[in-house]
């Protein structure tokens, strides 16, 4: 076990805060830190770097308790939500400034930050000062400033945020080749389910300072054990029980048939769109609106205010 | 139309330009000519300078004054440096106190303050009289004294180049000095990579800023310095007190150059951009 985290709480004055936290790391894992705004990730994250004490529990990395070591004992290495390349040193001097201090010699020095330059491909602006990169290059270069420790574990506070939607994808391919050539334990965090559900090995969905659930992308897909991670995961059609639970399906696994076919639940189609090689087609049914994914070819043969009925492949039930 | 346009805002600034010339280029150039008229062999030359220079009574002075703006000069900013770090880094109950109160001596009127202190450092002051309860007679010798002087400015500069440092200082990210701490810099090194870097030239501004009015003070040394030697503001009173204004204008001219040193040191530093903040 790479990084254990027991039952780890910290609360700020106004009482927001971590509760409760477990989580169990393997090496070379890369597990991700899911939630909505001001869940409680990059609490998560600063006190795994030391970056702030915890109220209670445990931080261990190698079997080691670390929680009482500050930033400069921890083997590990943050890139932060925020830029935080120092703006007087160039792109070179911010990468070197760290491995100065390792005493690592000059010219392997100069031949690791070019590498690492070229693997982020951000070579060209060595000599550039900060501000002179758009906040994408910027949080590219702060990766690169952190890999080049060859921490033990890697800590990411949302480091693609600021990159549009395609370096995005291009970039979080390269972080998990990274990972898995270097073999590094990395914790991630970010808002985006689907980066979430891209990179991870494992997915830690976040709730208002306490985890809702643990577990592997497909899991967290296809048993959410509760509402919320439903919700947060994913698309998903919540319908009202006569007991009172909730009925929650997705939109792949809601089947439709013509009219008269012997299920419970009818509805009136009301809008169908192509998308691609499927068809997302909206029906209304009661007072709620369910969507469905349906294989175009079968999606042919509805046409809008056709009355259906429908019938689930998988659901769930929540109270 | 478009001439109009082009003489507009000269027009626009004539009043001002006006106003300034009247009130400081005027009295300046007029106290420039003042300090060429020589009084003994008439005429106009340097009379009213060497009078400064080779009279030992007025070196000293002149030495004296350099001596105390740039002791205070050195210790307000050490003092001030410390404090915004400490104001800036510090997240305790204290610190956030002491963020509100430290610039309060800016709000004391500095005749009252300077009476203030005088009544605690005298030799029969308050210090004086607490060391008397635990059965001492502790003298600090500070009145009629170069310590007692630096002491005063020292009031009154701190909270200055503390504002001034601070707001350096907040300019610094949070996450750049945690970044730091994250590659195992100690706190030596990030103080002399990224703070000192970072805040250089706002030091030097309130060092220059300190040194400029200092220079010239008057009220301090006048109520706490001793009869000798002077402070060069308050040989300047005794001067036109007595009516030896030649001499006067000669002892202002001087005192300009000096601030214009310092001064011209403040344009450099504010004309020079480091290559980092083109484009910041
Ligand atoms: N220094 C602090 N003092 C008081 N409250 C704080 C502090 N830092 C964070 N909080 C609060 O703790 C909660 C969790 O904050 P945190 O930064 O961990 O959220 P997050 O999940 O990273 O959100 P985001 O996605 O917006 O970055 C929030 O409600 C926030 O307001
Ligand atoms: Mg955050």
């Amino acid at each position: 076990m790479k990084l254990q985290v027991k039952n780890v709480e910290k609360l700020y004055g106004n009482g927001d805060g971590i509760r409760d936290i477990n989580l169990d790391i393997e090496e070379g894992e890369l597990l991700t830190l899911l939630g909505p705004s001001g869940c409680g990730k990059s609490t998560i994250l600063r006190t795994l770097g030391g970056f702030i004490s915890i109220d209670k529990g445990q931080i261990l990395i190698d079997g080691k308790e670390v929680h009482n070591l500050p930033p400069e004992k921890r083997s590990t290495a943050m890139v932060f939500q925020s830029y935080n390349l120092w703006p007087h040193m160039t792109i070179f001097e911010n990468l070197a400034f760290g491995l100065k201090i390792k005493k690592v010699p000059k010219a392997e020095m100069s031949k690791r930050i070019e590498n690492m330059l070229k693997l982020v491909g951000m070579i060209d602006h060595i000599k550039k000062y900060p501000t002179q990169l758009s906040g994408g290059q910027q949080q590219r270069i702060a990766i690169a400033r952190a890999l080049l420790l060859e921490p033990t574990v890697l800590l990411l506070d949302e480091p693609f945020s600021a990159l549009d939607a395609k370096i995005r994808v291009q970039m979080r391919e390269e972080l998990k080749q990274i990972q898995q050539s270097l073999n590094m334990t990395v914790v991630f965090v970010t808002h985006d389910q689907e980066e979430a559900m891209a990179v991870s090995d494992r997915i830690v969905v976040m709730n208002k300072g306490v985890i809702e659930q643990i577990g592997s992308p497909t899991e967290i897909y296809d048993n959410p054990t509760t509402r919320y991670v439903a919700t947060f995961i994913g698309e998903m059609n919540f319908l009202k029980n006569t007991d009172g639970t909730t009925l929650a399906v997705r939109p792949e696994d809601v089947v439709i048939n013509a009219d008269n076919a012997d299920t419970s639940i009818e509805g009136i189609i009301k809008t169908i769109m192509i998308l691609g090689h499927y068809t997302s087609i909206s029906m209304e049914v009661g007072d709620t609106t369910v969507h469905a994914y349906v294989p175009r070819l079968k999606a042919n043969k509805f046409s809008i205010n056709d009355k259906v009925s429908i019938s689930f492949i998988k659901y769930y039930t929540y109270n | 139309m478009e001439k109009e346009n082009k003489v507009l805002p000269y027009l626009m600034m004539l009043p001002s330009i006006l106003l300034m010339s009247l009130v400081v280029i005027y009295p300046i150039i007029m106290g420039v000519i003042t300090s060429f008229q020589q009084q003994e062999s008439g005429g106009y030359g340097f009379e009213n300078y060497r009078y400064f220079f080779e009279n030992d009574y007025h070196t000293t002075g002149i030495w004296y004054t350099l001596k105390i703006v740039v002791i205070t000069v050195v210790a307000a900013i050490a003092i001030s440096y410390l404090l915004a770090i400490f104001l800036r880094f510090s997240n305790t109950p204290i610190s956030r106190l002491m963020g509100k109160l430290y610039i309060l001596p800016r709000f004391i009127p500095a005749l009252v303050a300077v009476n203030g202190m005088i009544t605690v450092i005298r030799d029969s002051g308050l210090i004086n009289r607490i060391s008397q309860v635990f059965g001492y007679n502790l003298h600090l010798n500070m009145m009629y004294d170069e310590k007692g002087i630096i002491l005063m400015n020292l009031w009154f500069n701190i909270p200055f180049a503390t504002m001034m440092i601070s707001a350096a200082l907040s300019a610094i990210n949070d996450s750049e000095v945690e970044a730091m701490r994250d590659v195992s810099a100690s706190k030596t090194m990030i103080f002399t990579n990224l703070i000192l870097p970072l805040t250089y030239r706002d030091v030097f501004v309130a060092a220059t800023f300190i040194f400029m009015s200092n220079i010239s003070s008057f009220t301090t040394p006048y109520l706490m310095g001793a009869t000798y030697p002077k402070m060069m503001g308050v040989t300047l009173f005794d001067l036109y007190n007595n009516f030896h204004y030649g001499r006067a204008a000669a002892l202002s001219v001087i005192m300009f150059l000096f601030s214009s040193v310092a001064a011209s040191i403040y344009i450099y530093i504010n004309m020079r951009k480091d290559k980092w903040e083109v484009g910041r």
